[in-house]
């Protein structure tokens, strides 16, 4: 039926057509006019079934517990849950995005091998889909083989955002069991290692901590992108629009970082602050609280006599002064704070004397304040200088584990695993030559990185050099370090010797470098379970349960594991066999709920299932008027012991917060030797020159933003076109250039540029920004991929990690992503 | 008969865009294709610099320019509820409302797809909408401008209007911290993580969004253009302010 082509004509059409009801296609012209199905005019579909799953979001690791709304058969939207502790109903921007995940129309459609010899970005891998059995199989005859040889530590599993117990957790155990250092390794060191590590030198806990924001009256932060990137991102912004918009008093809020971002156009003062000199404020600051004599005595001690005697530049004589839960405040102030002036921090920082007195005055005379800080602080040479140097103002004003402070996060009541693996070791789990070989990475070991936790970021490097070791086996969850670690072209030559594994959902770089692809779940589609990030304290773990079943064949990584732990020889197999799957690793995860149950009711598997999260409050210990107390049931009633202190809250050597890290003096041999400072302050926060290696004139900062969805983002089109709102970057992610800088090198407003390093150079839109310092240049890190999908392909900027160089601090083993200098030029 | 109008307040909102995003979701919009936009400013000189945002669905106006211009009708106010809706039936693509509009809340989508390779050529539709990703949700309503668009039709926020439209009778606010309620609220409104928005009844006095404007000065954009927007802003405490069509002076037109 062919109808007139005008508006009129179609209105009238539909109008008769709507009371026919016929179908059959109707065909109307291009153009202006609408194309309409019969059918489809005017009819209102009403009826259908919507089923909510619970599950937790993906996209950052703060674990937002959320809804899955389906209806027939399809995912079609997701909420926060009500009753869920971090979300409270709410979403980030990113919380929508699953959907898209879900059906990203480039997944991996089940497991494959590799058929292209030849490893390389231009090289077509020739996957074709194999049976899981050939897919385990290969890889258990690898592992087998490996064993018989005695070379079991060749090989290695990492991985990235590891969740729970029943993927990530199993991983150790498969590590111990067949035999190697090697599994697993993380990627805290390219995350945020440089803030657990720096901490632990100083309160001896080793955690990211756990804030009770919303009882702070002043919030001090340092690079942590609060408002884009800081878990929990979401419940951030919950307790933003509180202390903000609703709490009296309103929390003052003093925002550092090197560009203006959402952050520091919300809080009350923004200090702009040269890259990779957050320490010296931090101990400017220190300076003023002593010197103005505004610290908490209960917690740090006092003068004898009460008489103030630090004054700019004057030594205090250690036997004055008696400490309460502080070690070395005395050390730390003659050595190093004494000088450390707002003058001389105004020097190094670049900021104004007048900021940096009004910031120190409000944070020290205002209770209870935070001091927290992330990697802009920490991702430098001197990054566990900086960490100590900001955490120790928590000891100052003391907010650790106060009210409106700072705390460690407690772990769920987890029922023991179905079997125990000390059970199943036979003598080469136990004795096996691979107990004499270093981790790849070198992490704990003196030629690399002694005091780290991981080093991720030196693993491809190490195997291609054969130092220690080469490798032969690798396989990959949840990271893609061709892409995410520095310099990642080396780990382009790394794993073109080795024998390589994914288990991604998606394609990536690494994957295109793989030999066998053991296509994970998405998120939506998994039963997994993941005990919360530090939150509140107190504690809290959550269940993914599907919302549909997979829509193709793909295998959650947990039971892949399992898999083919079954097909190893010996008693392993007998222990993976007794595991069975994930779901019964997590049944009995949650038999520990029965003793325990969580506050929301949830007692067992079958309740966990329903409202998704479990948790417990309140929090057990606090500090109070110099004391810490436990939680007797009904208050803060049981006053601990110094021995309980320094067995629960602070694990050092003296038990207490040590301004003279007692740890790093035990490694002093070696922290003076691989980092060439002095013996007398190697061990107190310290200023320390930060190395800025690659080159250039330019510093160069890659933050994430808050469309960077974890992994994928730059293969969903909603994310890309509203990833830098700021720039209005809709199709690109502008590189943030000062219009002084810009003119300076004759770059116009919108122009290309190459931005160079040392190891190369990369393409870019740039555009003006007066929120940029002149001497830094900003973009997020998001695309540039080569492989990743038909939407990352190609997409500009290119990958900021090309021209990054591979610098870790040597203490916290953090990766220096934020310390390159590179130069900018127009193409 | 409610009068369902939105309170936005600009001292909470931190422009994270989850009003945006979640919109996108719940009504199956293209990537860009922002009902619920955030529009990001900055003003200043290194290192004295401003940056602003501001968050921005259809206003709902009880005096809609679009209305007003529509040669077929095809946009219109629905009396139950005051939402300004289209009918997907009766749109000619002409987009007078789009230059009509002062709030550019108005979209054309069949042009270049801001984000290339168009995502409509992935899941392309067979029952000649724009496009039919498998995400898409359930609710269809072309009469009121709810679910894919066909070609050559200007789309529009509708103040989710599937989920609004079904709130229990009389209730004065869809708070979305309500469990018995929040299915009702628009998508934007009940994900906005520092609780900026409010949704509820301007005809109803004593709601929360009557009293959310009378306390804290909410304020309308570009009152002077007599289109009298459902949507209020509340930015600041400050008595001053400037007067709008609210006030009783002006309260004659209403």
């Amino acid at each position: 039926m062919e109808l007139l082509k005008t508006a009129l004509s179609r209105r009238r059409f539909l109008k008769a057509s709507s009371a026919a009801g016929a179908l059959g296609a109707v065909g109307f012209g291009s153009g202006a006019l609408t194309r309409l199905r019969e059918a489809e005019a005017q009819v209102h579909t009403t009826t259908f079934e919507t089923r909510i799953t619970k599950n937790i979001c993906h996209q950052c690791p703060a674990r937002c517990g959320i809804d899955v709304y389906t209806t027939n058969g399809r995912v079609h939207a997701i909420y926060g849950t009500t009753e869920h502790p971090i979300s409270n109903g709410k979403l980030c921007p990113k919380g929508p995005l699953g959907t898209y995940i879900l059906y990203d129309p480039d997944r991996f459609k089940g497991p494959m091998k590799r058929t292209n010899p030849n490893k390389g970005r231009n090289e077509d891998p020739g996957f074709v889909p194999i049976s899981w059995d050939e897919a385990l199989d290969t890889v258990a005859e690898r592992l087998n083989h490996l064993r018989d040889q005695g070379e079991s530590h060749r090989f290695t599993l990492a991985y990235g955002r590891g969740w729970g117990a029943s993927c990530a957790g199993l991983q150790g155990t498969f590590g111990a069991l067949y035999g190697s250092p090697n599994v697993a390794i993380g990627h805290s060191s390219m995350c945020s290692d440089g803030s657990i590590i720096s901490k632990k030198a100083l309160d001896g806990v080793g955690g990211y901590n756990a804030y009770d924001y919303a009882n702070a009256n002043m919030l001090l932060m340092f690079g942590v992108g609060f408002l884009e990137a800081f878990r929990p991102y979401n419940n951030n912004m919950q307790v933003w629009g509180y202390i903000r918009g609703v709490k009296v008093p309103k929390t003052r809020i003093t925002a550092v970082d090197i560009h203006l971002n959402t952050t520091l156009a919300g809080s009350d003062r923004a200090l702009l602050i040269k890259p990779g000199t957050d320490g010296a404020l931090a101990l400017a600051i220190a300076h003023v609280i002593l010197t103005e004599g505004l610290w908490e005595r209960p917690f740090v001690g006092d003068f004898h006599d009460g008489v103030n005697r630090f004054k700019s530049g004057e030594r205090v004589d250690p036997e004055l002064f008696e400490e309460k839960w502080v070690k070395g405040l005395i050390d730390w102030w003659n050595l190093e704070l004494k000088d450390r002036t707002p003058a001389w921090a105004a020097e190094v920082t670049s900021l104004y004397v007048r900021d940096i007195l009004a910031t120190a005055r409000e944070f020290g005379s205002t209770r209870p304040s935070i001091a927290l800080f992330e990697r802009g602080a920490h991702a430098h040479s001197n990054g566990v200088l900086n960490g100590m140097a900001i955490h120790a103002l928590n000891a100052l004003v003391g907010s650790l584990y106060a009210k409106g402070g700072l705390m460690s996060q407690m772990g769920p009541s987890y029922g023991p695993m179905p079997v125990d693996a000390k059970d199943f070791m036979d003598d080469y789990a136990q004795n096996g030559p691979w107990k004499t070989q270093p981790r790849i990475d070198l992490k704990g070991h003196k030629d690399g990185y002694l005091l780290a936790n991981n080093m991720l970021q030196e693993l491809g490097p190490n195997s291609l050099a054969g130092h220690p070791y080469k490798l032969d086996t690798i396989m990959f969850y949840q990271t893609n370090p061709i892409w995410t670690a520095p310099n990642g072209q080396v780990w382009e030559e790394a794993l073109k010797e080795l024998f390589v594994i994914d288990t991604s959902p998606f394609p990536g770089e690494t994957a295109m470098f793989a030999d066998l692809i053991l296509p994970d779940h998405t998120y939506l589609e998994r039963l997994q379970d993941a005990p919360t990030y530090p939150f509140q304290g107190w504690p809290l773990t959550q269940l993914r349960v599907p919302a549909i079943p997979p829509l193709y064949d793909t295998k959650y990584f947990g039971d892949t594991l399992i898999e083919i732990g079954k097909r190893i020889k010996g008693p392993m197999s007998d222990y993976y066999k007794a595991l069975g799957d994930t779901e019964n690793v997590i049944r009995h995860l949650a038999k520990g709920f029965e003793a325990d149950p969580g506050d929301n009711g949830v007692k067992d598997f079958e309740s966990w299932k329903e409202k998704g999260v479990w948790y417990k409050k309140p929090y057990v210990y606090r500090y109070e008027d110099g004391e810490f107390r436990k939680w007797d049931g009904e208050d803060y009633g049981i006053l601990m012991t110094d021995d309980e202190v320094k067995a629960e809250i602070f694990k050092t050597s003296s038990g207490k917060f040590e301004l003279r890290s007692g740890w790093l003096e035990e490694n002093a041999d070696w922290i003076a030797e691989k980092t060439g400072r002095t013996r007398d302050t190697l061990m107190i926060p310290h200023w320390e020159e930060p190395k800025h290696p690659g080159g250039g004139d330019l510093y160069m900062v890659t933050p994430k933003v808050a469309m960077h969805a974890e992994g994928r983002g730059a293969n969903i089109p909603v994310a890309i076109a509203t990833l830098q709102p700021v720039l209005g970057g809709r199709s690109t992610a502008y590189i943030e250039i000062n219009p002084r800088t810009a003119r300076e090198r004759g770059i116009a407003n919108g122009a290309r540029v190459r931005l160079r390093s040392e190891l190369g150079s990369i393409e870019g839109y740039c555009k003006y920004f007066e929120g940029c310092r002149p001497d830094t240049i900003v973009f997020p890190m998001e695309h540039g991929h080569w492989a990743m999908g038909r939407w990352a392909k190609g997409r500009l900027p290119e990958h900021c990690g090309e021209i990054t160089v591979n610098q870790s601090d040597r203490i916290t083993g953090q990766c220096s992503y934020y310390t390159t200098k590179v130069s900018i030029e127009a193409v | 008969m409610a009068k369902w109008g939105m309170v936005i307040d600009l001292d909470k909102c931190t422009g994270c865009q989850a009003c945006t995003t979640a919109c996108t979701m719940e009504n199956n919009r293209l990537p860009g294709e922002n009902w619920q936009d955030v529009l990001f400013y900055h003003e200043g000189t290194y290192p004295n610099v401003k940056l602003m945002w501001f968050p921005r669905p259809c206003m709902h106006c009880e005096n809609a320019s679009c209305v007003s211009v529509c040669p077929t009708k095809a946009t219109y106010k629905d009396p139950d509820g005051g939402f300004v809706l289209m009918d997907y039936n009766k749109c000619i693509g002409c987009k007078y409302c789009q230059v009509a509009c002062p709030y550019g809340v108005r979209f054309y989508v069949d042009e270049r797809a801001i984000v290339q390779p168009d995502i409509r050529g992935v899941f392309p539709s067979d029952t000649d909408r724009v496009w039919d990703p498998p995400y898409k949700g359930p609710h269809d309503d072309p009469a009121r401008g709810i679910g894919i668009q066909p070609h050559g039709v200007v789309s529009k926020c509708t103040f989710c209007y599937h989920k609004v439209s079904k709130a229990p009778k009389g209730v004065p606010d869809l708070d979305e911290d309500i469990p018995a309620l929040k299915e009702y609220v628009p998508a934007c409104v009940r994900v906005c993580p520092p609780k900026a928005r409010f949704f509820g009844d301007l005809d109803q006095p004593n709601s929360r969004v009557n009293r959310l404007i009378a306390d804290n000065r909410g304020v309308r954009l570009k009152d002077h253009t007599g289109n009298k927007p459902q949507v209020y802003y509340l930015s600041g405490g400050a008595t001053a302010s400037v007067p709008s069509l609210r006030s009783s002076r002006a309260s004659g037109q209403a």
